[in-house]
This record gives C-alpha cells, structure tokens and sequence, in this order.
C-alpha cells in the first residue's frame, strides 16, 4: 500500500516536473481522439444521408381491379411473411379512389372523367418497404410469378432500380472508405502515441537505469509510467470530450437544418456515450501502456 | 565478505574482460582496485552489483551466491551494496533529500524511518542545509556527497567507489576519500576502483593490480605499481 501510495506520488511529481512533456503528451492524444472523433461524426452523418435517401425508396405493387379480395389478401400475407420485409401499406380500392380524388380535387377534367366512368377503376395497391434496397429485387422477383400474372398489374420498382442499385454501390464504397480511413487513421495514432511515449521515455532512460541501480524492482520503475498513462488517458478524453460538445453546439444547427431532424449528433453521443468512452478510455490507455512498457523495456535492462 | 572464484567475463569470442579472477575481500577491508583503463576494472563493479553476470566462475557475497541470480533478487542485492559513479547518477528532477530518500522508498522504508535517516546521512557527507536544492545547483563534489549519502541510506555492508573523483579537483577528492575512510571505520567494507596514483599511495590499504583482466598483484599496504 505504502509503495502504491509513493508511486502514485512518483506519477504526479513526473507530470508536474516534466510539465512540457506532459503538455505535449496529453496534446497529441486530444489531437488523435478528435481525428477519430470527427471520423465518427462523418459515419454518423453519411449514416444519416444514406438511411434518409434509402427511406425515400418503396415498391408499390398495383393489383387488378378485377383481383378477387382473397387472392389479394394471400399476396400480401406472402409479402409480409419475408423477413426483409419491414412495412407493408395496403390501400383497398375505396382507398386508392380516394386518393387520387384528393390528389386531383383541382383538376376537374380527371375528376369528371372518372365521373363519367361511374366504376371505380383502380385495383388495391400495397406500398412496400424493405431493410436493405438490395432486398426489393428479391420481393419484385417473388412476385413475377406467372401465377399472379392475372392479380398485379404493375410493379414499380422497375423505374426505380437504376437509382437503388446506384445507391447500394455508393453506400457500400462509403462504408469501405470509412473502414480504410478509419484503419489508417488508427495506424497513425498508433505510430504517433508510440512515438510520443518513446520520446518521453528516452529522455527520462538515464533515471531509470539510476532508480534500478539503487534497487528499485521493475514495478517501482514501471509504476509511475502506468498512473502517468492513467492520468493523461483521463485527461486527455475529458478535454476531447469538452472539446467535442463545444463545437456540437456550433455545428448541431446547420446539421438539424440539412437532416430536418434536430440534435442528431449530441443525440446519437449521448446514446453511445457508455460504449463510446469506455471504448476509447480503454484504446488509449492500453495504447500509452504497451507504448511506454515496450519503450521502458530496453532501459530496464540494467 | 566478497569472494571470486575463477571468474571470467566475456563479452565477445575475442573480447576477455576479467579472465580467471580469484579474490576474498573480507568484510571491512578498505581495498583500492587499480589498472588501466580497459583491464577489466568496471567489469569487476558490473559483476558486484549484478548489472552482469559472469561467463564462468562463482561470486558471493556476504554468502550469498549470485553467480547465477534471479532478475528479481536483483534489487534486494543493491540494496545491500552502495555504489559511487564516476558520473554521479543523480536523479536530475529529485531534490537532495529526494535522491537519498528514493533509495529507502525503493526498499519500502515507512515515513518515519525515512525521515530520522535522511537527515543524519546528510549530516555524514555534509549536506544537510542543501537537502532541498537539485542536483544541478550543486557542484560536482557536492553531487558526489550525495550519491554517498544515497548510497549509505540502507547502511549497507559494502560501498563501492567507480572512480568516483574522477570528476572532481584534488580538494573535492580529497574530501570523498576522507568520508570513504569515515564509512569504512564504521565497519562497512570499501572497494574503491581508481586510477588516481596520488590516493592510492596516500591510502596504505590493500592494493589489487589489474592488468588485462588478471590479478597481477594484491598487496595488503600495497602502492600504485603501473
């Protein structure tokens, strides 16, 4: 207890006689965390843009107005029954005619003509929606079956394949670019922090050969480096932290006026922010940990 | 009591620091180790405090063996054993009383011990009214009275010297030796490796020559012969 007490002690006297050091350590840690930080915040927000653009796509499935009730029903059942199936809307054909009125209440032309044809022409009509975009070409495929070539008449996903398919490629090539830069930016702090770390290290390698030469045991050496770690780790996300609401109050109008949805990013941290900060705590304290210990490792040898 | 049986220390095929070395110290000899340079002396301080081990051969001290010792009973034998460097080996951010009170704490001394024996090794070497000043607002001399005063914090039953006024001037030398001297009245055995003739001479303790890694001769009021 007595030597945890003193390397602890140990730790905060480095931080404080080693102020310039300890500056530059706990800048370059903030400066990684917000680069990885602000790469989290661009995949939340190419999240955001492609989920608004996937919500935009339905199929709808236009049935004969002639469809008898029952094999309508039994389609829309074999519809709901995929499981990439999230919604189904299913219109009846009052429904359908009432839409179209409203949609049309002022053009008297359209209305008169269907006036005039003193039969509801339109046949039920179900909208539907999928998990992926990827998912309608396997529904439209289900459904242009030659059995119910009789009960739908139209599809529409045809004139919206081109764009889903353009929207699946451009989603899967951000979703590997994020991994890239994501695996890039990661090397990089990696290499920076160890780098750091060795910097702090070298310049204090004269004193830790001299501590093990008056009989400190390798823990008495290393210990301090750990609380140090500890310590710069905290304070190093605290201030990105800080730093990361700042600008979240800067920034968060423009995002809820471009998403029409407010406080998208404050929201999506604060759901997160258990699994977020332990996550990071935890990077970056192992990160300086195995930095400093494979750093100390040459100098221990006395 | 230090004893080396056989002990030979190789670095490389061709590269012989200390070649068959047979010495028995016993405790609370004043010994003064010379040579010149590259003959194996440093080697010899290397092997007493374990910073190498030897390639053949068996040393003990004190009756413990530690020809082949264990990385982490390392630190219990330098605990036992004051080193002086030529180069003083301060801890450049740790004030004077600091420096002498790490190697206490390093041996998990409680706050009182460590309070009652800081003052009075500084009292030894003379220091006790720069306890709170760094090492670099220190001269060299005084810089060396430290690393005494450290390395007599554990009172230990050996100090060694490497050349340990090699830096200073002749009025600075002449006061370590005089507290080396005080040491070892106390009882605690002194090995001092020096090539400073003037020293040696004026000393008329033992005297253990060496030359290209051998013991060439071990006088016990012994002179400088190089």
């Amino acid at each position: 207890m007595l030597s945890l007490l003193r390397i602890i002690k140990f730790a905060l006297q480095d931080i404080v006689r080693n102020l310039g050091l300890s500056f530059m350590t706990v800048l370059i840690l903030v400066l990684m965390l917000l680069s990885v930080n602000t790469l989290l915040i661009m995949n939340v927000l190419t999240e955001k843009a492609v989920q608004a653009v996937k919500d935009q796509i339905d199929i709808s499935v236009y049935f004969a107005a002639e469809a008898p009730d029952k094999d309508v029903a039994q389609i829309v059942d074999y519809i709901k029954s995929f499981p990439e199936v999230i919604n189904v809307d299913f219109f009846s054909r009052d429904q359908v005619l009432t839409k179209f009125r409203d949609e049309h209440q002022d053009n008297q032309e359209i209305l008169s003509s269907l006036d005039e044809l003193n039969t509801n022409p339109f046949g039920p009509t179900a909208v539907i929606k999928t998990r992926e975009p990827g998912d309608y070409a396997k529904i439209t495929a289900a459904l242009s079956v030659p059995d119910y070539q009789n009960i739908i008449e139209s599809k529409t996903f045809g004139d919206t394949q081109t764009a889903i398919e353009r929207i699946q490629t451009i989603t899967t090539q951000v979703e590997r670019f994020a991994a890239a830069v994501s695996a890039l930016f990661a090397i990089i702090a990696f290499l920076i922090i160890f780098n750091t770390i060795r910097v702090a290290i070298y310049t204090q390698r004269l004193e830790i050969s001299i501590k093990k030469l008056v009989g400190a045991t390798n823990w008495f050496v290393r210990g301090p480096y750990v609380f140090e770690a500890l310590f710069f780790t905290l304070l190093s996300v605290g201030l990105t932290y800080g730093l990361i609401a700042l600008a979240f109050h800067f920034i968060e109008p423009y995002v809820s006026l471009v998403f029409q949805s407010p406080q998208i990013l404050t929201n999506y941290y604060n759901s997160h922010i258990i699994s977020l900060l332990s996550i990071q705590l935890l990077a970056v304290f192992v990160l300086t940990i195995f930095s400093s210990f494979l750093a100390m490792r040459r100098h221990l040898r006395v | 009591m230090i004893k080396l049986s056989k002990v030979t220390k190789r670095y490389a095929k061709d590269s012989v620091a200390l070649s068959d070395v047979d010495l028995f110290i016993d405790a609370g000899e004043f010994v003064s180790i010379v040579g010149q340079s590259g003959t194996g002396k440093t080697t010899l301080v290397k092997l007493l405090i374990a910073e190498e081990k030897p390639s053949a051969g068996q040393i003990e001290i004190g009756g413990w063996n530690i020809t082949r010792i264990h990385e982490h009973d390392v630190p219990f034998l330098r605990r036992q054993i004051g080193v002086v460097f030529q180069d003083f080996k301060l801890l450049p951010k740790k004030t004077v009383e600091e420096n002498v009170a790490f190697a206490l704490q390093v041996a998990g001394a409680g706050h009182s011990r460590i309070q009652e024996v800081v003052p009075k090794v500084l009292e030894i070497v003379g220091l006790k009214n720069k306890a709170k000043r760094y090492p670099h607002q220190l001269s060299g001399g005084e810089q060396q009275r430290v690393v005494i005063a450290r390395s007599l914090a554990h009172r230990p039953k050996i100090l060694i010297g490497d050349e340990p006024t090699g830096n200073l001037d002749s009025v600075n030398t002449a006061e370590i030796i005089e507290i080396f001297k005080k040491i070892n009245e106390f009882g605690t055995t002194v090995l001092l490796v020096t090539h400073n003739r003037e020293i040696v001479n004026q000393l008329r303790k033992r005297v253990i020559t060496l030359h290209q890694g051998k013991v060439v001769s071990d006088e016990k009021e012994g002179k400088y012969r190089l």
